[in-house]
Formats: C-alpha cells, structure tokens, sequence
C-alpha cells in the first residue's frame, strides 16, 4: 500500500516549535511537546464538542480566546497556553464548575483519579466566591443495576451522550432539560439496556457515573494495577486488573487500538467477582469414595499411577481459557508422554479450523466497504466490543449487512459488485456458511473477501493453533491418521481417563446430557481447575488451579493477536498449573525441566514460528492473508 | 393515554414531510399536546415508535423547550411577560393584580379549573404593546386592571381553546379569526 | 431626512394579507422580474444594493449567499422567524402586516441560490403569525407562486412552515438548524458555517424575515436606488421596535441614518409623562446600554457601534428617570439565565450566578464586593462562551454597572430597591 503523504503544518506552542500533519488538534500538537493543555469534554475518540471551556487558549491574531479541543493547527500559528488571561480564565471556569458541584470527594467513588479535583488543585481558584445555594439534583440514581448516577457531580461533558451517539449508537443516554437545571439520563429514566454502560464510568471525567459493584470497595491509590486480558471472549480486550489485599475491585480498559480500542463491554468488565477466590483450597483425592484433602505430592502420585493405567486411552480437555503456555504442556503430557490423541477444547462439534479463519484482521473491519454479519445479533453477543467497531466503520461509511446465520444467498444479493474489500462476521459455529458467503462473494466482487470467525473463550484460537484438537497439531498440521476422538465422541469411546482443566468459570466443562451419563462410569476423572463445580462431585482428583486472573501467560485473540495476561491476584498456595502438568509428565518419566513460564513460551516460539508474532504484540500470520 | 388514531396518523404525515423524520420531532409532540393538553411519557414513546427514534431523543428534545408541557393545567392557559420592557410599563404591578384576581401564586390553576398562569421572563415579542400577557397562545396588549377583569370573565366562562378549534391542530394551523 | 418606507409602505391598506390585496399593491412583480433574471445575477444585484442582514449581525446578504459552495446540492434556505430578543416585535409585525411580502422574499431568495425547499422557523408563541403565514402559503400555492414549475419558469420551489417551541437561542442560526433537525436547540461549532454545512449537513442560508422583505423592492427597483437610501455602511431602511417609557411605543421604519432623537422624539412622542429621559438601549436586552449625550448618534450598525452599543436586532427600549437600572439588568440577566441552553459551562453556570447576585440586589442582602464580582463573573464568562448568548448576557449588566454604578451602592447601603417604594404605592 502507498503511504498517503499528509501535509505537514508547523506551529509554536509557548515558544516552541512543533510540525504535525494538518488537521490536527491544537490540544494533540500541544501534547506533542508535553504541554498540557486542561480538559473535561474533550475525548480522542469523540468528536470535538468544545462545551466545558477548559481548553481554551491564545492564539495570535484571533480576537477571542479559542478552544484548543476543536480548533484545527495552521501553519505559523502561535499559540500561548499560560499566559494570565488564559490562567485567569482557567480559574474561572473551575469555579463555574464548582459552584453547583457538591465537593463531596471523600465519599466519591472518582476520588484520587478525578480530573475535576486535580485540575482544581493545579489551576483552580482557592476560596469560592460564590455563597449561594447549589442547585440540587438527585444523587445516586440507579441507571441500570450496573451503573449509577449521581447528577450533581455532573460537569455536563457530554463524553457519556456523545458515547451513546457516537460510539455505541444506542442513543440511549440524553441531556435532558435546559440551562442549569440540564441533566443526563435515559428516557423517563428507564433502566438502561446497554452493553457497554461500563465505558460510561471510565470516560466520566467526574465521580457521577460509577458502577455499582465497585462503589466505595476502594481509593484509586490503594490499588494494585495488573495489565492483562479480559476472559469473557476471544476478543481479547487489553484490561487492567484492579484489586485491593487480593480482592478485584474491578476490570478497567487498557487502550489496545488495534483490539478494543479503549472500551470493554460490560459482560467482560462485569465478570470480575466470578475470579474471586472463596476459599483457601488444597487437592483432593477420593478414596472410599470420599474425597480427602492430601499435599500436592501426593494428589500428582495418585494421578501418575492413574493415567499411567489409561495409557492412550486418556482424554484431555483443556479450557479456551486456558493459557498458550499450559496449552503447549497440555498438548505434550498427552500426545508425547500418554501417547493418546483424544484432546479438545471445544464443548460441541465445529467445523475444521484453519488459518484462514482470521484473514481478517479487527481494526482493518475500518477498511472494508462492506460487512456482511453472518449471524447478526448472535455475533455480536459472542463477541460484544466487536459492535463498537463496526459502528465506528459505519459512521465512517462502512456498510453493514446483518443477516442470519443461513441467509447466504440473501447476503449475497446484499453486497454491491463495485466493493473493493469484503468482511465476513461469524460465529466458528456457523463457518461452513462464512466459507460458502466466501467464495461466492469472491466470484461477485471485485475486490477481495476475507473472514473472521469469533472463536469460543478468551484463547479458542490459541487452543486450535496449537493443536488441541482430535485430528490436527500445531499449527494445523496433520496427525498422519493418528486422529484421536473429540469429545463429542468420547461418551462411549471405551475411554479410560479423563482430565478436565479449566481456568475460568465463563469457559467450563459442563457436561451434556450423554456426558452426564457417562463421566460415572469412568475410572479416573482428574479435575483441575480453579472453582468448585458440579464436576467435584464425580472426580477422583481435584487440583485446585490458578484462575485466568492469577497466571502469567499468552492467549491469542479471534484474529490471532497474541497478547499477554498477568497475574493480578496471588494465591500462592496453589501449585501452578504448568508445574502440575510437568511433574505429572515427569512421573510418568518424561524428564521436563520448565522453570519458567518464559522457558516455555520461548519453546513455543521456537517450535512455531509465526508465534514469533507474540513478542511483537502482533498477530500469527500462517499465510499471507488472500 | 394512548393518542388518538387520527394524531398517529397525522404524526406519520409529518415525518414524510421533511428530509428528515428527525425534524418532525417538535410538531410531533405539538400534536401530542394538542390532543391532550400536555404531553405524557406514553406520547413521548408512541412518538418516538412512529418516527423510528430512540424514546430519549424525544424526551432530551421536548424538555429543552419551555411551551412543552408536562402536566395537564387549566383550560386556559396566560402567560404574562416581565422582562424589562414589559416591566417599564407596569407589567410587575398588573401580575400583582392578576394574582390577586384569580387567587392563585404564580403557576397555579384556578379552582374551577379555567385558568392556569405563569409570568415569563421571556419575552413574547409585544414590547410596543406592554404590558401584555399571552392568552391561549393570543396577544392582549396595553394591559390595565380593567382589561384584566374583562378577559378573566370571558375565560371563566368559555371552554377551552383547544376544543372550539377543529381537530387539526399546529403545525400547520388554519387561519382563523382572531378572538378578539 | 426625508422617510421613504419601504417594507411598511403599504402597511395602511386594509387587508394586505390577503393576496389579492398584495398583489394590488404591486407584490410579487418582484419575483415574477426576478424569474427573468439569472440566479446569479440576482445574488450579484443583491452584493451590489449593499443589504446587510438585519437578523442582529449586520452581515452582507449577498456575500453570504456567496458563500454557498459551487454545484453542492441540495440546498436550503431558511427564513429565521424566531425573533425572541427581547424589545423586539418587529418581524412579528411584518409576518402579521404582509405575510406574503416575507414570501416573496423567501422566493427571491431561494431563486437565486438554487434552493428547492425553503423553512421559516417562526417561534411557538407567534401562533397568529404562524397561521398568517400558513394561509398566505397555501393562497401562494393555489396562484402557482409555489410549488412544481412556478410560473411556468421550470423553477421548482416549496416553503415548510416549522414552528418552534419556546427557546430564544433557536434565533441564532446554527441551534435553529438543529432545532430544526429535530434536536434540542443547542449551537453547534463553526467551521463548518452552515453556508458549507447546514441543515442536513447541506449548503444553507439563514435570513432575518426583514431581510427578505428588503429583497421585492431591491429587484424591482435596481441596487443603485437602494444603495441611496440610508449611510454607506447601513444601505436601506430598518424597522426600529420602540418601547419602554415613550408616548408612541411601536414599530417604525427609518431611513438609516435618521438621528435616534428623531426616532424617541417625533415618532415615540418623547418620553412618556413629560419626565426625562435616563437611558435608552438600542438593538435588545443584549445590547449596552446608551445615555441622553447619545440622541444625536445616527440609527446605523457603525455608528452605534461606535457610540458603544449596537444596532443588534433593531430594539429600542426607553428608560425615564424614574427606573431602576439594577432591577432592569437584572429582568435581561434572568432572561439570559432562563434562556442559556446550558451547553457550555460560563453560561451555563455564570448566568445562573449572576441572576442570584441580583436577587440578592433586588432583595437588599447584597455585600460591597459584589459590584465587582458581577463584573469578574462578567469578564469570565465575556468571550469565553461558545456562542454569543453568553458573551451577551453580560454586556448591558456591565454596561450599567459602569454608568450607574451609584444605583448599586445604593441598592447595597439602602438595603433594597431605592425605586420600589412607588411601584408597591401603586399597586396598593
Ligand atoms: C442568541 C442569538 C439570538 C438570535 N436571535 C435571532 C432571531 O431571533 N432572529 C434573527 O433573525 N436572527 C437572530 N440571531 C442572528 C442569527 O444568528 C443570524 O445571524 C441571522 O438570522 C442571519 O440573518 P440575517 O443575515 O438576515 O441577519 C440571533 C443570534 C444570536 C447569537
Ligand atoms: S455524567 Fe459524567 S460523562 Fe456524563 S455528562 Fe456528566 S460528567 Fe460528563
Ligand atoms: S468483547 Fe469480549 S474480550 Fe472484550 S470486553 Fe467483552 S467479553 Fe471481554
Ligand atoms: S453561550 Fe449559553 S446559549 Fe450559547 S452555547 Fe453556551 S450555554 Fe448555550
């Protein structure tokens, strides 16, 4: 692709010189130089509304004082952001701002990452002058049972109507009223129904939109931050694990552009309390019948005779939550050490997976001229910021299709001929469908079509990447007819073992009706995972695993972007995961010596090459994309 | 309260008219309240059901506006104008005496039911004629204590402006001979 | 001076809202000669007869239909009826006088930009006025004035009649376009000037119903006769709405340039029970405030610019000695308040401040330092607003305050109103 060659405009902000393309924003050239220019309505990813007056600064030859968020740079502009008028001014409008705000920061929820309290402390008047009643508007008013809404507090920024304009479309959040007596609300304030409404706290620059269950759990300065990835799909949404002596107070966004582009829905945010450990658990082992607590030792003794029995005719499920790194291991333990090719990951019957399954990357749905949403709604809820993406693609003039999962030949009929780039949406359910929309929309267009298929839990994809599957390995590779049964078929495949891992409760081994019936009549069930389940009841082995939350590790997203998790809770007392499967390996005489989980994910590397891509936070790339 | 078929309908005509069905928003919600004298959430959902819009678009939209009103008043309706160039001409001394002749504070309805009134600082647009007060949306200008008393006693006993119209309300309204 | 109405010239006759009677009058030869004319050579009559706009801004009306881009269509053009500044009833006058020479004028110019769907906004509290217009649309519509192909001149035009609902910034020309649109009525940011980005996102023009009324009698009577009328940077006539403390208040229509005392004196008839004249306030609550050593000053945009004030919207509002500056600025102050849409924070919030710190005047509790508070209050929301109703709010408030300041230390040393005593003798 040719780069496109913008025009450059050089400005000085305060005496410096600074050259950036035209079209920029005299608030994004400041920062540029590290001149902070205050805001609270200004947002990189909303258009420029220029309401709160914060920003405003000097510019030469323009007669008033001009709003930095929304006037675009010129050539040989000068620009003056401290001088007294503009401190003068600044000053004014926090007092504007503070005469009707209720200044109860020691109970606020924003207190300590509030941008109202830190720009008054930094350009704020000292003493207001005004001695009037505040207006008074209604505090803690539940907009949903996720968010409330404290309309005092409110700056009327606009960031949370212009989200619901702008950014999710739901227009559903409005101003409503006029003058001072404006406020924020739904529609006669109806509970809203947003799946985004999460978004809305982080974006406040004040405390009026918090969300309920993080409420008064914690100070923004008592917080142990932990970069990582959301476990509610494959996504794969950057977040940063909150917590507090061990406890999450809350997931926040963690700006990927390339991924979510700084937002979250709420069933990813909101699944937080799920990754809360209860109880201080230790492994067990049922012997007459009852489980009994033992040391680790002992449990992985128990478990190596027991496998060492069902030889290859073991299976293992591993979880779609499941690292890239316990994965590898996963992978070894069955197909080197127990020589039994019966692996999944998967809970139902899919079709193959193959690399072209992700030709298309997230942010390039940007760059298409249509996207066909094989499976409307029901893509969408499987991957839910995948909606925030396309809306942005359609304000920019994307179009959509949404059409049903079996509506080929309508989706067909839908796509204009003159497209020069094609998306296809679906679930990995419906695949047979997105490859026949494929290659009968590449006959169509003139351009090209390219796919992605929304794979199950936060590592699907690295799961098939890696081989846990019945019939491929790594990277797609044949078995050379040493295809094993998935687990669909396990029930009456004369198996002898089962070992379920699971590392998140969203993405579990919940048995089917056969499997119910089944899993009593199967000498060893090892489960290792990191809450109780229904499954307990049945296992023989119970490792208590560490959860999505408290491990290092890669997972790679539904385009094949590997990215990083980390661990954000300890719980030290639980062996971790990798070791367990090496020292079961080791016991059944494989001689592994892992240290680190870095060892493993350089073998990983090594013996894969496109995920080379994971140390680049990139995507894997088997083949060019078509 | 559901509107009735005729205000649906009529809705519906209005967002053909424009280039956009948006627009039709405001003389949506006037025939909304024109039918029922104020306009309910119902209306506001119905409205937004028969333009295609969210419900809090219509709602962020009627609360801007101040002639929208949110709950039912009297048949009718007076709005005497205080802004200063009402005020240089006694405009503070004549909502002194229409307060007092209709025997109730500012916003409030009679007890018959006839009148509700409110003074205003926006102005009506009749500075040349003040004081003057709007009544039924209708100009009276040059307002004494005596023109007062004759318009209360003409509203006392007339129904309500509304009802003596057809039922085809604003936007687009008849020309009708004034009422007085 | 010698005074040629030109829009209320006929305003005598009897019936002229009706069409047969305008026509009589000689109404709609204007746009039927326009319709010979080219589009742009109306726009070119239209530059050179030097009309500015009489919406408040002064702006030159055909440079800003200038402005329109080339060859981007559609194209709109709204009429602006949504007069709400207070002290003026002018447009309302003219709507109710002659409705049809405001269509015609709304003709003339959608002809001549290329604009098929004309709008008036008309505010919600002209209902007779809406009702004038809407007979005098359908009676222009059953002679062929409007509609598909009007006077068999292949000129396709129709008008939509859109009436507000209560809201003053809906008169300036960005929040009327939204409000039209549908949206609550807040100003939007410019650039894009609603000529490149306006109603619908399309090229749009927005002119004061005056201003079209001007257009008729520029066609029909050429540029050079009208750039005669008047002062050189104020071409034409205006309609000066007069009220307050005169004999005569109401509408009249000057040659510009005519003396402001002409227009107190002779046409209003002197201030009112032979008293004396304190102040007057040109061009509506927004506007500063002018004292008796400015009678003289010519009814003109410069030349009361220059005085310290401005012609705004035409307004002229009389004040005796008998009134109470500080009660006056605070009616405009509340209005403002009243009236801030609430966009932006110095408005928003400093209109709300100031309307307290004059009831607090009003009431008698207010302190020394708060004269130069309102004027702090004044000077941060002054320029910081987004759109002008903010950076007004704050002109006739400071106005006074520099004029008559003694009137506020008395108002805090007297412990109230000085003035009220003869208002509450007179309602007893
Ligand atoms: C707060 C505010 C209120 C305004 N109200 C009106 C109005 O009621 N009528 C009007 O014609 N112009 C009004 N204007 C001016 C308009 O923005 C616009 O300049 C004018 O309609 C253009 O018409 P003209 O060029 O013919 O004057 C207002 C401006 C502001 C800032
Ligand atoms: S609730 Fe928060 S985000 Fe929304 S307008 Fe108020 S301050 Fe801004
Ligand atoms: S879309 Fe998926 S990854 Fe992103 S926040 Fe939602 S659940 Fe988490
Ligand atoms: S100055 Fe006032 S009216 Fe104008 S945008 Fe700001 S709040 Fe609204």
């Amino acid at each position: 692709m040719a780069t496109v060659q913008t025009e450059q405009v050089t400005l000085t902000v305060n005496g410096q010189s600074v050259t950036v393309p035209k079209g920029t924003l005299i608030l994004d050239a400041a920062k540029k130089i590290g001149i902070d220019i205050p805001i609270f309505c200004s947002h990189p990813k909303m258009a420029p509304v220029a309401v709160c007056r914060m920003c405003l600064v000097e510019v030469e030859k323009m007669p008033k004082l001009q709003p930095a968020c929304a006037v675009y740079v010129a050539d040989g502009m000068v620009v003056k952001t401290t001088t007294e008028q503009v401190n003068k001014y600044q000053k004014g409008v926090l007092e504007f701002l503070l005469i009707n705000h209720p200044l109860d920061c020691p109970i606020c929820d924003k207190g300590g990452e509030c941008p109202l309290q830190d720009q008054t402390y930094q350009y704020g008047p000292g003493a207001s002058r005004y001695q009037f009643d505040k207006a008074h508007f209604d505090k803690a008013v539940p907009l949903s049972d996720k968010i409330l809404l404290d309309r005092e507090r409110c700056v009327l920024c606009w960031r949370c109507t212009r989200f619901s304009e702008e950014i999710s479309g739901e227009r559903e959040l409005a101003l409503i009223q006029r003058g001072v007596h404006t406020i924020i609300g739904t529609f006669n304030d109806e509970p809203a129904k947003s799946a985004y409404q999460g978004n809305w706290t982080e974006i406040c620059p004040v405390g009026a939109l918090t969300s309920r269950q993080y409420r008064f759990i914690s100070r923004p300065w008592d917080l142990d931050r932990t970069p990582s990835i959301c476990p509610g799909c494959s996504m794969g949404c950057n977040i940063q694990i909150d917590a507090r002596n061990n406890k999450i107070g809350r997931f926040q966004s963690r700006e990927n552009l390339a991924v979510d582009d700084s937002w979250l829905c709420d069933y990813g945010r909101y699944s937080f309390p799920n990754f809360q450990r209860q109880s201080m658990e230790r492994p067990r082992v049922r012997r007459d019948g009852r489980l009994e607590e033992v040391a680790y030792e002992d449990a992985i003794a128990f478990t190596v005779d027991a496998l060492k029995r069902a030889g290859g005719q073991a299976a293992g499920w591993a979880s779609p939550a499941d690292t890239n790194e316990e994965l590898v291991l996963f992978r070894r333990l069955f197909r080197e050490v127990l020589r039994s090719p019966h692996l999944d990951h998967r809970s139902a019957a899919v079709p193959d997976a193959e690399p072209d399954d992700m030709s298309l990357a997230i942010a390039d749905i940007e760059r298409l001229d249509c996207a066909v949403v094989l499976g409307g709604q029901e893509v969408i809820d499987a991957a839910p910021v995948l909606h925030l993406r396309l809306f942005k693609a359609q304000r920019k003039g994307l179009t959509v299709l949404k059409v049903g999962a079996g509506q080929v030949a309508e989706a067909v009929a839908g796509v204009r001929p003159d497209c020069t780039v094609v998306g296809i949406l679906a679930t990995e359910a419906n695949k047979a469908a997105a490859v026949e929309l494929q290659s009968k929309l590449q006959r169509k267009v003139k351009g090209s079509v390219r796919r992605l298929l929304v794979t199950t839990g936060p590592n699907g994809r690295g799961a098939k990447d890696l081989g846990i599957l019945p019939h491929l390995g790594p990277g797609y590779a044949s078995l050379n007819g040493q295809a094993g049964k998935g687990r669909t078929e396990w029930p009456g495949a004369g198996l002898r073992a089962l070992y379920v891992h699971e590392s998140s409760p969203l993405h579990g081994f919940t048995p089917s009706d056969a499997e119910s019936m089944w899993l009593p009549t199967l000498p060893l069930i090892v489960f290792h995972r990191f809450k109780p389940s229904p499954l307990d009841e049945m296992a023989h082995v119970i490792l208590p695993g560490h959860a999505f939350t408290e491990k290092d590790g890669t997972v790679t997203n539904m385009e094949g972007r590997v990215q990083r998790i980390s661990r954000g809770l300890d719980a030290d007392w639980v062996l971790e995961d990798w070791r367990v499967f090496q020292e079961i390996a080791n016991g059944l005489g494989a001689g592994w010596a892992y240290e680190s989980v870095a060892d493993i994910t350089a073998e990983l590397v090594g013996s894969l090459p496109p995920y080379a891509a994971l140390n680049r936070g990139e995507r894997v790339l088997w083949s060019e994309p078509g | 309260m559901a509107l009735a078929k005729a205000t649906a309908e009529q809705i519906k005509d209005l967002a053909a008219r424009y280039p956009s069905r948006q627009s039709a928003i405001i003389p949506a919600l006037w025939a909304a309240q024109h039918e029922q004298g104020y306009v309910t959430d119902e209306a506001m959902h119905e409205i937004a059901e028969h333009l295609g819009l969210p419900p809090s678009l219509i709602e962020a939209t009627a609360s801007f506006y101040s002639m929208f009103l949110t709950r039912p008043e009297g048949r009718h309706d007076v709005v005497i104008c205080i802004n200063a160039p009402c005020m240089l001409r006694g405009a503070d001394e004549m909502v002194a005496y229409l307060e007092r002749q209709l025997g109730v504070r500012d916003g409030g309805t009679t007890a018959d039911g006839a009148i509700t009134w409110h003074s205003t600082i926006e102005c009506l647009g009749a500075c040349g004629g003040a004081p003057m007060m709007q009544v039924d949306h209708r100009f009276e200008e040059d307002l004494t204590p005596e023109r007062i008393d004759a318009i209360i006693e003409r509203l006392r006993t007339t129904p309500a402006s509304h009802d003596a119209e057809p039922k085809r309300p604003s936007p687009r309204p008849r020309a009708k001979k004034s009422q007085n | 001076m010698a005074i040629k109405p030109l829009l209320t010239k006929d305003f005598a006759t009897e019936n002229l809202h009706q069409l047969s009677v305008y026509e009589k009058t000689g109404g709609y030869a204007g746009f039927k000669r326009a319709l010979e004319m080219q589009p742009d050579e109306l726009v070119e009559l239209v530059k050179k007869s030097g009309l500015r706009g009489r919406g408040g801004a002064g702006f030159p009306t055909g440079n800003k239909w200038g402005f329109l881009p080339k060859g981007m269509y559609p194209r709109y053009l709204v009429c602006n009826a949504d007069e709400s500044e207070p002290g003026c009833f002018k447009d309302r006058y003219l709507i109710e006088k002659s409705p049809h020479q405001v269509l015609e004028g709304i003709l003339i110019a959608s002809y001549a930009i290329g604009c098929n769907l004309a709008f008036i906004y008309i505010r919600g509290e002209y209902l007779p006025q809406t009702e004038a217009l809407e007979t005098a649309i359908d009676e222009a519509r059953q002679a062929g004035y409007l509609g598909k192909n009007v006077l068999g001149k292949g000129y396709d035009i129709d008008v939509i009649l859109h009436r507000g609902a209560g809201a003053y910034i809906c008169g300036e020309e960005t929040a009327l376009l939204t409000s039209l649109e549908g949206y609550r009525g807040e100003p939007r940011l410019k650039p894009p000037f609603p000529a490149v980005k306006g109603l619908y996102g399309k090229p749009t023009v927005v002119n004061n119903v005056e201003t079209v009324c001007n257009l008729p009698h520029i066609v029909l009577n050429g540029a050079d006769w009208f750039a005669a009328i008047g002062t050189p940077t104020g071409r034409g006539t205006r309609v000066w709405c007069m009220s307050g403390h005169v004999n005569r208040p109401g509408n009249y229509e000057l040659e510009n340039g005519t003396p402001i005392r002409e227009l107190i004196e002779e046409h209003g008839g002197g201030v009112w029970k032979n008293r004396t004249l304190k102040a007057f306030q040109p061009g509506g609550a927004s506007m500063m405030v002018l004292l008796p050593e400015h009678l003289d000053v010519a009814l003109d945009f410069d030349a009361i610019q220059k005085a310290g004030s401005l012609a705004g919207a035409g307004a002229m509002v009389v004040m005796d000695e008998t009134t109470c500056m500080v009660d006056a600025a605070r009616r405009y102050v509340k209005f403002f308040h009243h009236e801030s849409c609430g966009k932006c924070t110095p408005c928003r919030e400093g209109t709300f401040w100031m309307a307290n710190l004059f009831d607090q005047f009003e009431a008698g509790d207010a302190k020394p330092g708060d004269i130069d508070l309102l004027l702090d209050i004044g000077y941060n929301i002054d320029g910081r607003s987004f759109c002008p109703l903010g950076d007004a709010s704050t002109w006739f408030p400071r106005s006074v305050i520099k004029f008559f300041r003694e009137e506020f230390q008395e108002h805090i040393s007297e412990k109230g109103c000085p003035f009220k005593k003869s208002v509450q003798e007179a309602v007893a």
